[in-house]
């Protein structure tokens, strides 16, 4: 039987962390099992083996060196010391929110990485510590990260190694999926969607992206960045302008009493207006007039003449059927 | 959370740390400080012995259990505790300081976490950096977070005045808490006295909170899996109404923000929507927003409506 991954990359890993010299690919395949088992006939085949187990270490924070020896092999070692955490000391109480912290990744990968953490600061010392929100059964307070899109993962990666990418992106109201080659900046979450900041090559500005708009794959581009990354990258103030949370202006609605608390709850200034109607100022920007015609003959749009224009031409394409 | 080959290589070196500062560790406690199963660390224990810095001759870790307590007699320097790695730094500190701006979160848990958020990124060094590429903000009306975790830990009824947008609303209810949970906004689930029934109400539309003197009392039920549950948190079955909806390419945004059973392309680039909806009726303001965007094509009483609303609100234009 094939020896696990697990038991390989262990060994691998013990070896390179164990040795005080440079360890040649040739003294690591005599000493590991696992190696030894691929035949001595198959190069190729233990060559391929043994580069991905060195990245796959190094994805767990091992740093690995390469050093050219005199007789031109190759040598391998983890230096103890860049390999050790430095000191770190934390109360039950800081361990206790990391612990509610580490629960809130539900994609796989980041979902490993936040207990792998937590279990390396525990062999090094952190106290195993109560939820803060714990009751019988259960924690009260559960935060959670969705990601439910595909393109999550390949982006985090490319936007942690600084890798140009390309993908077909639907804009919101486009019919067909369009190519960009963007250069990822910065992930952001907001309302449970992700969305991506950084360089659209073709329209050489910052775009963001909402990743459920991205169709098929992300493909990762060879070369570097061409464009500075800013030093702040505001996700959210775009988002929140799509969302029509940018206010840049004031309406004046009538709304019928008891009815369009959300609007109630924004408005600048209510009146009562009499029969049954209420006189709101609220804030004016993108999207209001789709808002409006939700509440349908609940409100009136007295002002801007635009929106109100707006709002009526809405209201005809319903009422056409 | 076994996981695969990665997840137990990296469990396993902080394992042999955890083991070289502990001889005679408890199974049971090593089990919990790893987040995992009792079998799961026996696994790992099975794996461990065949082992080592091999290249020094054949000295493997001595590591054994009698499934009570776990020894490790010929303790090895090689494990030492291992800086993090970048996926670890991230998930953790991206994760530490979205919850930190929970509004509503306890003051001495936002300490904690913000103390830690710090301590983490000295530990993590250079590797901390690539975390700000990363962010997620929870948003969640502070007051009323704070009254609900109250209630929750002080076991205490709730009486509320809750807006449902569906029938454009406001409904008072008393309930009894349950948790509170954030995916993109913050909710909580509750039992609700008023259906007899779990409830999950988002905080935003809290219009009015207070909490009662009444002990909160809510019968055993089984909490749902979050994994499991979408952004959108509309409950729907299958026993639901049908309702058919067509976009055109601007109402695209539909099938992102309701669950459906199918969207099918349309030539135009727009979309057929097939959703449920326990009250169709609810549905009557998403026909009136999507205008020329979209239009409901069944069920007809649920069309109707919407023309008949758009027509009534027309009159007060004058048309």
């Amino acid at each position: 039987m094939a020896i696990a991954k697990a038991e390989r990359l262990m060994n691998l890993a013990l070896c390179l962390l164990g040795t005080r010299r440079p360890l040649t690919k040739r003294e690591l395949r005599g000493s590991i099992e696992a190696y030894l088992q691929t035949g001595t006939a198959n190069d190729e085949a233990f060559s391929r083996m043994f580069e991905r187990d060195k990245d796959d270490l190094r994805e767990l924070g091992l740093v690995i060196e390469t050093v050219e020896g005199i007789d031109g092999e190759t040598g391998y070692l983890a230096r103890r010391d860049s390999n050790r955490l430095p000191p770190i000391t934390l109360d039950a109480e800081e361990a206790a929110a990391l612990g509610l912290a580490a629960k809130v990744w539900q994609q796989a990968r980041l979902a490993g990485a936040a207990s792998g953490a937590l279990q390396k600061l525990r062999a090094a010392g952190m106290p195993v510590a109560e939820d803060p929100y714990d009751t019988p059964g259960h924690s009260a307070l559960e935060p959670r990260i969705p990601v439910h899109e595909s393109a999550f993962e390949p982006l985090m990666l490319a936007c942690r190694d600084r890798r140009p990418v390309s993908f077909d992106y639907r804009k919101a109201n486009a019919a067909r999926p369009e190519q960009r080659q963007v250069e990822p900046w910065t992930l952001e979450c907001w309302r449970g969607h992700w969305y991506l900041a950084g360089w659209d090559r073709e329209r050489a500005a910052e775009r963001v992206f909402r990743l459920s708009r991205i169709t098929g794959r992300v493909r990762l581009r060879s070369g570097a960045f061409t464009a500075e990354v800013p030093d702040h990258v505001t996700v959210r103030e775009t988002v929140e302008s799509w969302a029509g949370e940018t206010a840049n202006g004031t309406a004046r609605i009538r709304l019928r009493s008891g009815h369009g608390y959300p609007l109630r709850a924004k408005a600048l200034s209510t009146r009562a207006a009499g029969d049954g109607w209420d006189e709101l100022e609220i804030p004016y920007g993108h999207g209001l007039d789709a808002w409006l015609v939700e509440f349908g003959p609940d409100v009136v749009v007295l002002a801007p003449e635009e929106l109100r224009a707006d709002v009526v031409d809405r209201l005809r394409a319903v009422a056409k059927g | 959370m076994a996981g695969n080959a990665i997840d137990q290589t990296r469990r396993m070196l902080s394992l042999v740390t955890y083991l070289r500062e502990r001889p005679g560790a408890r199974v049971a406690d090593v089990a919990r400080a790893f987040g995992i199963s009792q079998d799961e660390l026996i696994a790992d224990l099975d794996v461990l012995p065949l082992c080592g810095t091999s290249f020094r001759g054949g000295d493997l870790m001595d590591i054994d259990t009698d499934g009570e307590r776990i020894w490790w007699h010929n303790p090895d320097d090689v494990a030492e505790p291992l800086r993090l790695a970048a996926d670890e730094a991230t998930a953790l500190l991206v994760a530490a300081r979205a919850v930190a701006t929970l509004p509503g979160l306890r003051e001495g848990d936002r300490d904690a976490l913000l103390r830690a958020t710090a301590k983490l990124e000295a530990a993590a060094g250079e590797v901390a950096g690539a975390s700000s590429r990363l962010s997620v903000i929870f948003e969640s009306e502070g007051g009323v977070f704070a009254d609900v975790d109250r209630a929750i830990s002080e076991r205490r009824r709730l009486w509320l005045r809750y807006y449902s947008p569906a029938r454009d609303e406001i409904t008072e209810r008393e309930v009894d808490p349950i948790r509170l949970f954030a995916v993109g906004r913050t909710y909580m689930e509750a039992w609700c006295r008023l259906s007899e029934a779990r409830r999950t109400f988002r905080l935003d539309r809290v219009v009015e909170i207070k909490l009662l003197d009444d002990v909160s009392d809510p019968p055993p039920i089984e909490l749902r899996d979050l994994s499991e549950l979408s952004s959108a948190l509309v409950q729907t079955g299958a026993e639901d109404p049908e309702v058919v909806v067509e976009v055109g390419p601007g109402g695209r945004w539909v099938a992102e923000y309701y669950p459906h059973d199918s969207a099918d392309e349309l030539p135009d680039g727009g979309l057929r929507i097939t959703l449920r909806a326990p009250d169709p009726g609810s549905l009557r303001r998403l026909a009136l927003r999507l205008g020329r965007d979209g239009r409901i094509v069944a069920p007809q009483e649920l069309a109707d409506s919407a023309r008949d609303a758009a027509r009534r609100a027309l009159a007060a234009y004058g048309e």
